[in-house]
């Protein structure tokens, strides 16, 4: 961890991404996170969100601008350094939407400790946290299971175990509780929270808005022009009906009143009046 | 209802697969003789009776052969009735109905003569039968093999054989996104089914299908790259590495002594 | 077209696998040149899909059904070297996990089906569709008559696998030890069953997902033109290959060759005499493959081996005198000559 700066944990200068084609899907991005914030990624369909957080993995790279991590520049040339490459995926950890993509191995004991083996951990130490991650999920009866095998819910506690094997100071999570009844939502809620707690950083994308007040010290809103269009504190926006209907954050309800159709946008905490 | 069949038919012999495989995996982890072995040992001890049933040349032998892989599958918890038909359905089945007609066309001395017209003849009935309990013992040492090994476990005796560690990560790998590919086209045939009421033409049907497979080898490449960035995005550097964890106990060296005086029982009968 | 263990003798196992090997070392080495760290995801997911695809019942007009091998179809989208690996990964794990197709005759079936078949195939696409643009209608063609005439030669060559066992591997009575039925039995069951219903079944799933391929997906399809060198030299190995596959075809045909007698021969047609001449230099050259036999080797499979030895004897000496000729025409300065730089 010599070389990584930890106190700046990702900046971005002007970011833009294209898809073959020059389509684009980020525009302008600038933001800089640093050391133990917990950021909530949000937006509607399209945004860019799933990209972003490819890029600031080092999966894939900027079409114009710059994107650092701990202070390096992050591209194709500087991924090619071994020791820099090492060390940052054994930093940042990425938990993609979809288990069927993240479980690509065997069994779920070869998924937890591919990561470990790749970074030419020691056999020892790679078997005391390929255990201990099962444990910390309650997933150790599923160790010799095939991910074909495993439920939904399974399914995500063995993505997540998979890349908190590595160790990471960061974890980034495309969209973490979709799909989850809402026990479980819950529970993998306060399990962030408590990973977090050890002044570790998290950039989560996310639909749903509860969850951003639940966890996220800070959000940044994207747009469907792909660019930024709010970066603050959550309670700066999520409490303006307004803002969420323009930047598509909630869809506006309508229900009648004999009658008459009242219309209003489709929050919590919202009461109206007849 | 003719397109009905041909819906029905995919469906239930892709849910039949994706059963199969359910039901091997259970076995796989009972405590059976062979479940008991090191995985290297019983790939390459099955590889040399597989050998040896290919160098027999007595009918008898290769009864006896049967008899014993019963044995063994009665003694690795496999119950009778399914491994039977987990090896008969099919092939050596398939194999008899081939052999039928050697039974008479094969230039030999008279055997048996049916009606008194058609005739059986000695090299006839042993060549259908040498056909027969070749491709039954064979099969049988093979669907022993899967049924009491872990699947992950014949990979890293592969890879100890020494074949290419790119190939055995391009098996395992494969083997995985089988189920999941399987799967989606299932639900695709089962999809279309319950939303069929008449019959399709056999063009709608063939139409349908290439579009079904189009759209499942589109998702394939989406998958093969996605899968390649969480591969990356973990270390991956070109080659997989693994934890061995194979160590070889007394049950192992006195199976391979059994296995090598039994080859050896078998080659000196050959010269009899 | 699988073969089951036991159908085909040891040796005929053995060669096959041996035949095999350097078709699947090429293969690894070329798919690795061009996916580099991407080649397991890739060949993974495509030999799934390859799987789910053999598993498909496809109904024919008249109400027959069957499966395909889409051999052809894998080698057109992803490459011919990519196909052969990938059917071979398919193939082994019929083989393995499900018991369709033998461990030993594992070399066979690869050669068959992973190995002739999707080069074939391909060969055969990449004439008729020459370089034509993505979404010709001559590259359907190419693709529908490639898949169709590439499962053939694969039933073919299963034929002539299963048809040699009874002249070659028989007990001292007769008994045949393994596949019980000659060539004269064996190659025309192949053929029908394949000419009739398999082959139409492959050539509907390719021409159906290749045609689909075109409308929606047509950035799949490779349409750059060859060079042009490269598609000569395509057509002369392609043609070769086949020559040489061909080659057992001769055992049925009985008789010598006309003008290729041998003194015995000669003496039975009635000649009272031997031409002087003819036996003086009879035996004068050892050759070392008497009567185109390996010694100890089946007929075939020593008359198939002798037609690539054949070749690539040939082969090899023309390429010497293509070598020694151009080196005759290098201009004075060292520039390189036209066939170095694209050599």
């Amino acid at each position: 961890m010599s070389t990584l700066d930890t106190g700046h944990i990702f900046e971005a200068k002007n970011l833009n991404y294209n898809y073959p084609g020059d389509i684009a899907a980020l525009r302008q991005i600038n933001f800089t996170i640093g050391a133990g914030e917990l950021v909530a990624l949000v937006g509607a369909n399209g945004s860019g969100k799933s990209t972003l957080l490819k890029l600031l993995d080092g999966l894939i790279f900027p079409t114009g601008g710059e994107l650092l991590a701990f202070g390096q520049l992050l591209s194709e040339k500087t991924l090619k350094d071994r020791t820099f490459v090492a060390e940052f995926r054994r930093s940042v950890g990425l938990v993609f939407q979809d288990p069927d993509v993240q479980l690509f191995s065997s069994t779920v004991w070869d998924e937890v400790t591919f990561g470990p083996l790749q970074l030419g951990i020691s056999k020892d130490e790679v078997l005391s946290r390929g255990k201990e991650v099962l444990k910390l999920l309650n997933i150790a009866h599923l160790r010799e299971r095939p991910p074909y095998l495993l439920s939904g819910g399974e399914k995500k506690k063995v993505s997540l175990a998979s890349v908190l094997s590595l160790h990471p100071q960061v974890l980034l999570l495309d969209e973490p509780t979709t799909g989850l009844d809402p026990w479980s939502q819950g529970n993998l809620i306060d399990f962030l929270l408590q990973w977090a707690d050890k002044g570790k950083s998290m950039v989560f994308s996310t639909q749903d808005l509860d969850i951003v007040e639940e966890i996220a010290t800070r959000v940044i809103v994207m747009g469907t022009e792909h660019n930024i269009l709010a970066d603050g504190k959550p309670e700066e926006f999520l409490s303006d009906p307004d803002f969420l209907l323009r930047t598509n954050l909630v869809h506006e309800h309508s229900h009648r009143h004999r009658e008459l159709v009242h219309r209003h946008p489709h929050l919590h905490e919202y009461q109206h009046q007849h | 209802m003719k397109g009905e069949g041909f819906l029905t038919r995919n469906i239930s012999s892709f849910t039949h697969t994706l059963e199969s495989v359910i039901s091997t995996e259970d076995l796989c982890r009972a405590l059976g003789l062979l479940q008991g072995l090191d995985p290297r040992v019983k790939v390459a001890t099955f590889v040399l009776f597989i050998v040896m049933v290919g160098l027999a040349r007595s009918l008898s032998i290769l009864a006896i052969i049967f008899v014993l892989i019963l044995t063994l599958s009665f003694l690795s918890k496999v119950s009778l009735g399914f491994f039977l038909k987990r090896v008969l359905l099919f092939i050596p089945i398939f194999t008899a109905v081939i052999a039928l007609p050697a039974l008479l066309i094969t230039p030999g001395s008279p055997l048996v003569a049916i009606a008194g017209k058609i005739i059986i003849t000695e090299q006839g009935a042993r060549t259908a039968g040498l056909l027969f309990l070749r491709v039954t013992d064979s099969l049988s040492f093979g669907v022993l093999l899967i049924l009491t090994t872990p699947w992950t476990k014949i990979l890293v005796a592969l890879r100890w054989f020494r074949i290419p560690p790119l190939l055995v990560d391009i098996l395992g790998m494969t083997y995985r996104y089988i189920f999941l590919l399987l799967h989606t086209a299932n639900s695709m045939f089962l999809a279309r089914r319950s939303r069929t009421i008449g019959s399709f033409s056999g063009g709608e049907n063939r139409r349908w299908l290439a579009r079904a497979l189009t759209t499942t080898m589109a998702k394939s490449q989406h998958l093969s790259e996605e899968v390649y960035l969480a591969m990356l995005s973990r270390g991956y550097q070109g080659e997989v590495r693994v934890l061995n964890a194979l160590s070889l106990k007394r049950r192992d060296f006195l199976w391979v002594a059994f296995a090598l005086i039994a080859a050896s029982i078998l080659l000196w009968s050959n010269h009899l | 077209m699988h073969i089951p263990d036991g159908y085909l003798s040891l040796a005929t196992a053995g060669t096959m696998y041996a035949v095999s090997a350097p078709f699947w070392y090429l293969a690894v080495s070329r798919v690795r040149k061009v996916l580099t760290n991407r080649t397991v995801p890739v060949l993974a997911l495509f030999a799934a899909f390859s799987f789910v695809l053999m598993m498909f019942n496809v109904p024919l007009p008249g109400g027959t059904t069957g499966h395909a091998v889409g051999g052809t179809l894998l080698a057109i989208v992803l490459g011919p070297w990519a196909a052969v690996l990938g059917i071979s990964v398919v193939l082994g794990i019929q083989a393995l996990f499900f018991g369709d197709g033998g461990l030993l005759t594992f070399g066979a079936n690869c050669f068959n089906m992973a190995i002739v078949l999707p080069l074939v195939g391909y060969f055969i696409y990449k004439v008729i569709a020459s370089n034509t643009e993505a979404t010709s209608p001559r590259r359907l063609m190419g693709a529908v008559v490639g898949s169709y005439v590439a499962i053939v030669v694969a039933s073919i060559l299963t034929g002539v696998e299963l048809g040699i066992q009874p002249t070659l591997f028989h007990a001292v009575d007769g008994t045949p030890l393994y596949a019980p039925y000659g060539l004269n039995v064996a190659l025309p069951a192949m053929l029908i069953g394949h000419l009739l219903i398999a082959g139409p079944v492959e050539a509907v799933v390719t021409g159906g997902v290749f045609a689909y391929l075109q409308r929606s997906h047509s950035s799949l399809i490779k349409a750059d033109a060859p060079k042009k060198k490269e598609g000569k030299l395509w057509l002369l190995w392609g043609a070769l290959g086949l020559a040489a596959l061909a080659t057992p075809l001769g055992l049925l045909a009985s008789g010598t060759a006309w003008g290729e007698w041998g003194v015995d021969e000669l003496q039975n047609m009635g000649l009272g005499f031997i031409p002087q001449g003819l036996q003086k230099f009879a035996g004068w050259w050892p050759a070392p493959l008497p009567d185109y036999g390996f010694p100890r080797m089946g007929a075939v499979i020593g008359y198939i081996l002798s037609a690539l030895v054949g070749i690539a004897v040939v082969v090899f000496l023309l390429w010497m005198l293509g070598r020694w000729l151009s080196r005759k025409n290098l201009p004075k300065q060292g520039v390189p000559s036209k066939e170095e730089s694209a050599g």
